[in-house]
């Protein structure tokens, strides 16, 4: 199949993301609109306009009703996917890093960077009570986080844990009852850019700028298997049928303008997930792809990239006629 | 006399301008296709004619998803016609998943290998016998014991480093020379070929020493208009005793119709 082309960003993508049922898919941008696009025919639905800076996350939640983005303008904004208005804009004290909704859509979380003498925090909302009075003092759990950043984040198992991603590698458990750390590891050794569960929600595959890209039990963050590149890693993702895990990557911008696309630092790897095996690559990007995300249908993903374009493959027959020996 | 001003463009441009502003662009749906064609101005200021050809196909899908397929465009596609518009949604050029094979790799290896077998054969004293046959098997062994038992032979093997390709910033020459002296370095386990055929290559040069010993890099004089070999070539060999070994297996060996001169490579002449 020939990749559908998304052209709707002026700037480098950020994050992309399908929603549960794999029809629309979300991209931000580092200019300020995040944009919504049938995933199927790439057709463009709509822009989420409002932002006044990059911004740097999105998620939607299950119902595909709400969206959440978090921006470089010290804001995260909640969104009515379907007509693009925002339903409420919570300011914070330094930019936005990472947002989540929770897997029953009721809550979200969202972290601050450590930037103009604040400290990183992690602010857990009820999404329910959502209007456009809620500021951040209506937070239901304030979490300071007092070492390094978070920079990837995801709900644990039922809603009651979340996993962060830490500027040193660092992944931390933290129950969400008590607001206490619960456990803490450092497989990695450098920044964590990316978290993804797994379609059970049972594992997490990290992507983290010391080139590997790891996969982790989400209850105990035992590190099961890694995946080793020679770039750094910054995006993985689980595909939801098969064995198979997506990894993409490249230098970091600045030394991009050193590299030829013809070098293959551009590609999207796939590895096995088990034999942690590199068995294909796929080309695309004239820059390091930022995020990537299969389709929950595992027959397509997505790619967005430094370059400012979204690239939708769907996999060939080649892909599932393909035996791992 | 007609002025400049008059002559205002070519005939042909007239015609163009003649025909004034653009059709209007059409849409037809026949046969489950739609054809959208539209007429623009390229870069030269040529009209063209561009002809897009959807297929339109039908999916069953669950309920929330077709409800989602009605809603209405919004921020910047408020807009937009329903279907992908061209401006934002591009179909780009194919691209192809390269599987990296295991099996192919080991095969490729396993070539490599029956190589360097093939190689052995008349290595060791150009003989038309198979190695192991060599009466000069031993000599190897026995040299390189014998350099091990001997002193030293004098050194003074001097900086190979303008002459290898790799350039190295002078600040590190002189950390080198002062760091660790004339003696004891790689250069001292340097050897120098002479009488290469002219159509010797680094591939060639490199199954030549491989069988001897492992060399750390290795320098073929080439010809810089005609990229040929000048007949020389310098090996520095990871340990002494192999180079050792090279200068008196290869010192003497037919190589290509010629006979090898394998000597230690001599201090350069500053």
């Amino acid at each position: 199949m020939k990749p559908l082309m998304l052209q709707g960003h002026e700037r480098s993508i950020t994050q992309i993301k399908y929603n549960r049922d794999g029809d629309l898919l979300f991209s931000a941008s580092k200019d300020q609109k995040p944009n919504v696009w049938y995933s199927l025919n790439g057709e463009r639905l709509g822009t989420y306009n409002g932002h006044n800076g990059a911004v740097w996350c999105v998620d939607v939640d299950w119902t595909s009703t709400k969206l959440i983005t978090g921006s470089g303008d010290m804001t995260t904004k909640l969104w009515d996917v379907q007509h693009g208005v925002p339903l409420a804009s919570i300011k914070t004290a330094s930019s936005v890093r990472t947002c989540n909704f929770s897997y029953s859509g009721n809550q979200a979380a969202y972290s601050t960077d450590r930037a103009m003498g604040q400290n990183c925090e992690i602010f857990i909302i009820d999404v329910r009570t959502v209007d456009a009075s809620l500021s951040h003092q209506d937070s239901t759990l304030r979490i300071p986080v007092l070492q390094s950043k978070v920079t990837a984040m995801q709900w644990g198992t039922l809603d009651e844990t979340i996993i962060t991603g830490h500027e040193n590698g660092q992944i931390t458990l933290w129950d969400l009852r008590t607001g206490k750390e619960i456990n803490a590891v450092n497989d990695h050794t450098s920044q964590i850019n990316d978290m993804q569960l797994s379609k059970d929600g049972t594992m997490f595959v990290t992507a983290s700028k010391d080139t590997t890209a790891k996969l982790f039990d989400s209850d105990s963050l035992m590190c099961l298997k890694t995946y080793k590149t020679e770039r750094p890693v910054n995006s993985a993702s689980v595909s939801p049928i098969l064995d198979h895990v997506v990894l993409g990557g490249g230098q970091d911008a600045m030394e991009v303008t050193t590299t030829s696309a013809r070098a293959g630092k551009f590609d999207s790897l796939f590895f096995h997930l088990i034999y942690e095996e590199e068995f294909a690559r796929l080309k695309g990007h004239f820059g390091p792809i930022n995020s990537l995300c299969f389709h929950p249908d595992g027959r397509s993903y997505a790619t967005g990239g430094e370059d400012g374009f979204v690239r939708v493959q769907a996999f060939d027959n080649s892909y599932f006629e393909y035996v791992f020996e | 006399m007609p002025a400049i001003d008059d002559i205002k463009s070519s005939w042909a441009d007239e015609v163009e301008l003649d025909q004034g502003e653009l059709p209007a662009p059409s849409e037809i749906i026949e046969n489950g296709h739609k054809i959208v064609t539209e007429y623009k101005y390229n870069n030269d200021d040529k009209k063209i004619k561009v002809v897009r050809t959807y297929k339109i196909t039908k999916r069953a899908v669950p309920k929330v998803i077709a409800e989602r397929k009605t809603w209405a465009k919004f921020g910047d596609s408020e807009h937009d016609k329903p279907g992908p518009n061209s401006h934002t949604t591009m179909v780009a050029e194919d691209v192809y998943m390269q599987f990296l094979s295991s099996k192919e790799e080991e095969k490729a290896n396993d070539n490599i290998l029956d190589q360097i077998k093939n190689i052995g054969k008349c290595r060791i004293c150009s003989g038309e016998h198979w190695s192991a046959h060599c009466p000069f098997k031993g000599t190897v062994m026995d040299t390189s014991k014998l350099m091990e038992s001997k002193p030293a032979v004098p050194a003074a093997v001097p900086a190979e480093t303008s002459k290898s390709g790799k350039y190295i910033p002078p600040f590190l020459k002189d950390s080198q020379k002062g760091g660790t002296g004339m003696r004891g370095r790689d250069d001292t386990a340097a050897i120098r070929i002479s009488n290469l055929s002219e159509s010797i290559t680094e591939s060639d040069l490199e199954e030549l020493v491989k069988k001897i010993g492992q060399h750390s890099k290795m320098y073929l004089a080439r010809d810089k208009n005609t990229g040929l070999c000048k007949g020389f070539a310098y090996v520095h060999f990871k340990q002494r005793k192999d180079a050792a070994a090279a200068i008196e297996i290869l010192n003497g060996h037919g190589y290509d119709h010629l006979i090898l001169n394998v000597e230690w490579s001599k201090p350069q002449n500053n």
